[in-house]
């Protein structure tokens, strides 16, 4: 258990930080869901927390959210603690969970109006916000609708409206991309890059590499509850040196093939997964030769070949070992 | 402001769910009067009347007319049909009245006047004592009129009217009997019965079945999104309390208008009635709150709270009154809240009580209240907040 208190230097509170999360620490029984994690967002920064499903994004989003008491650590928002009793200091924060959380049986201005007025919204005030945001998610003629008649991607949008009504300094979204078909998946994403260029703090989790990808100024890499890295894609990718990402498909024994490109120098991973190799190696290009010579010998048939500039899946298969979709 | 947002909801879904409003809304009506209507008396007993001319001779017609007193009259026509009738329960009890009843009379000579009754022994009891205070007084005229006749020398049918106006401006006297060992006046019977009973069975079940939508909005993730807002747990379960309530009261109002406005039941003293209305609606409350706490589906709680609301109902005397019960039967009764608002409505309307005869029974209402909401709140504060 981390009983550290002290904030990380690369964490100091500096006035364009909206979210310093240090040292968060969570477990369920003996279940360790979230551990040491550390990071900081800036206004108008679009931040994503990028891993496989239980790698602990969700705890962790709970944790900054006051939902959740945290075993360990700190977090400040807008310069203010935040904990399960920290109330006022809540109505910084936008949050959108991964459920769709609201109520079917009424319609999306009544929902709205709901989630308004929790955040003290009222009267006038709370018209206009309703009205802004159905015409920011594009739901202005449904308002009236009861939200089981919409379709998934609309109950996406309200559930992310829901949480922009009262301009929140950070915004929270927990995987809002699931179940969305790719129409609507894009919408969301082109709204949430709106939210960054208007200034706000955006706190992202997916575990799709290509949101994360596009979508992100920084990325942070969790799996089993530890960010084992962070930095943008440039940052990261950088990690993995030289290297180049091998895919090959082939028939035959590829667990053999694979035991021998491991043994092969400069090929730092090998990994069988649906009839291919992956293969994470130094100056790939250079080694090609000895690989399908060593396939010939084997006696498995190399059906393709591909080389790719490494990115985010690259990089979680070097830091974690696995890959990051099964 | 937070828990009003909450109850505004919460209240809105309630009255927006048109299933639920039948359960609300048209079931309790129509329970009301078919119970009021089976449990029910007309006034007084269905008597039969057996009479070769019943419509003759002036002292039969008398007599019948005395009957009247007792309960509606109906002219048998023959003795097979009426017992039939009595077997059926159509009828109380079928007088027989003797083909020479003015004869033997008249004659000076004394009178058996047969009765045939059916039902319970109770009802039995009750239908004789009521046939035999009509014979007496039919027979107390019949008396003064031959009185007069012999002094007067005029016939009795000629002496038969002036007896009966003296007897109308002679002043009754009646026995009123009260049964003190089952601790009931009497039976209450009809919409004065079935009305409050189902006003309490009503007001709980449906408070209780609609458990099922704070688990399904605990399921939804609404109770957990809405404590990242500036709110606390204490704030959502007030307002989903406060929603609830107001259920309960618009639904007891309802109950009471259709009670008075269709079957025209009087609820009795109105301080007494306002305080029994809110307690059991705060009973309702408490035990819908309790099973959103504790179900993990809504699925759960509203195939149990039904079950549960019924089978209270019945131990409590909503289906039947707890007069009729074996003394066990009564005591067991009086776990569940039922038992007390039934007592509470019965001290009310049948038997024109005030606030303080049911001061008891409201403390242990307001007992049930307490001790629901204040679990329920613990339990769902937990679950909100963990
Ligand atoms: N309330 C809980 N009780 C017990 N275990 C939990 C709870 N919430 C999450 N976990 C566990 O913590 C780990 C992280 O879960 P989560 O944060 O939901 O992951 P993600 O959102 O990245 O999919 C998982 O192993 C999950 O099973
Ligand atoms: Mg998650």
């Amino acid at each position: 258990m981390h009983s550290v208190e002290t904030v990380p230097a690369h964490l100091e509170q500096t006035s364009a930080q909206v979210l310093i999360a240090s040292r968060l620490a969570k477990r369920f029984g003996d279940r360790v869901a979230v551990d040491d994690v550390s990071f900081a967002v800036a206004a108008g920064e679009t931040y994503g927390l990028l891993g496989p499903n239980g790698a602990g994004k969700t705890t962790t989003i709970r944790l900054i959210c006051g939902l959740l008491r945290a075993d360990a650590g700190q977090i400040l928002i807008a310069g203010q603690p935040i904990s399960t009793t920290a109330t006022p200091a809540k109505k910084s924060i936008g949050y959108v969970p991964q459920e769709i959380a609201l109520y079917p049986d009424l319609t999306a201005r009544e929902n709205l109006r709901f989630f308004g007025r929790l955040y003290g919204l009222h009267g006038k005030a709370l018209n206009h916000r309703v009205g802004k945001v159905l015409d920011l998610i594009g739901l202005s003629e449904r308002g009236r609708d009861r939200v089981e008649s919409f379709s998934g991607g609309m109950k996406r949008r309200l559930n992310i409206g829901a949480g922009l009504l009262h301009e929140p300094t950070l915004l929270v979204l927990d995987e809002p991309t699931v179940g969305v078909d790719p129409q609507s998946r894009h919408a969301v994403m082109e709204s949430v890059r709106s939210f960054g260029a208007a200034g706000m703090a955006v706190l992202y989790t997916t575990h799709y590499m290509e949101e994360a990808e596009r979508l992100c100024d920084r990325v942070g890499i969790i799996d089993h509850g530890r960010l084992v890295a962070e930095g943008t894609r440039r940052e990261l990718v950088a990690q993995l040196g030289e290297h180049d990402h091998i895919q090959l498909t082939a028939t035959g024994d590829l667990a053999a093939l694979a035991d021998r490109c491991r043994g092969l120098e400069g090929i730092d991973r090998a990994d069988v997964k649906d009839g291919q190799i992956q293969l994470l190696a130094t100056e790939g290009r250079r080694l090609l030769p000895a690989v399908l010579e060593a396939a010939e010998r084997i006696g498995t048939t190399v059906r393709s070949v591909e080389v790719a500039e490494p990115d985010l899946e690259a990089v979680f298969l070097h830091l974690t070992g696995t890959a990051l979709r099964e | 402001m937070t828990a009003l947002a909450v109850a505004a909801a919460s209240l809105r879904r309630m009255l927006r769910d048109r299933t639920a409003l039948f359960f609300v809304v048209l079931l309790p009506v129509l329970v009301i009067a078919i119970i009021g209507t089976v449990v029910h008396n007309p006034g007084g007993f269905r008597i039969g009347v057996l009479a070769g001319q019943a419509a003759g001779p002036a002292l039969a017609t008398s007599l019948v007319d005395d009957l009247g007193a007792a309960g509606p009259v109906e002219f048998q026509t023959d003795e097979q049909a009426a017992r039939t009738a009595l077997r059926r329960g159509e009828l109380d009890a079928v007088v027989l009245v003797p083909v020479d009843l003015e004869a033997t009379l008249l004659r000076g000579d004394d009178v058996v006047i047969p009765v045939l009754a059916g039902g319970a022994e109770s009802t039995q009891s009750a239908v004789r004592s009521a046939v035999s205070a009509a014979v007496a007084r039919h027979a107390e005229r019949v008396q003064a009129a031959a009185f007069a006749a012999r002094r007067t020398n005029s016939s009795v049918a000629e002496q038969l009217p002036r007896a009966t106006a003296l007897q109308r401006v002679t002043p009754r006297i009646s026995v009123s009997t009260e049964n003190v060992a089952s601790g009931s006046d009497y039976l209450p019977l009809g919409f004065g019965y079935s009305a409050p009973t189902m006003l309490v069975l009503f007001v709980f079940i449906n408070a209780l079945a609609g458990g099922a939508t704070v688990v399904q909005t605990r399921q939804l993730g609404i109770y957990s999104r809405a404590l990242a807002a500036p709110v606390r747990a204490r704030d959502l379960v007030f307002g989903e309390t406060l929603s609830y309530l107001t259920f309960a009261l618009l639904q007891s109002a309802l109950i009471i208008g259709t009670g008075s406005l269709l079957f025209g039941v009087s609820w009795g003293n109105l301080p007494a009635a306002i305080a029994l209305v809110v307690t059991w609606a705060l009973v309702g409350t408490g035990a819908g709150m309790l099973s959103g706490a504790v179900f993990k589906t809504p699925d759960q709680a509203s195939a149990i709270g039904p079950v549960v609301g019924i089978a209270f109902a019945m131990l409590g005397g909503c289906m039947w009154p707890l007069e009729i019960v074996p003394e066990t039967v009564r005591t067991v009764g009086h776990a569940t809240p039922h038992a007390w608002a039934v007592d509470a409505w019965i001290t009310l309307l049948s038997r024109a009580g005030g606030l303080a005869d049911i001061a008891t029974d409201l403390a242990v209402l307001a007992g049930f209240a307490a001790g629901m909401l204040g679990l329920a709140a613990v339990l769902l504060r937990r679950r909100l907040s963990s």
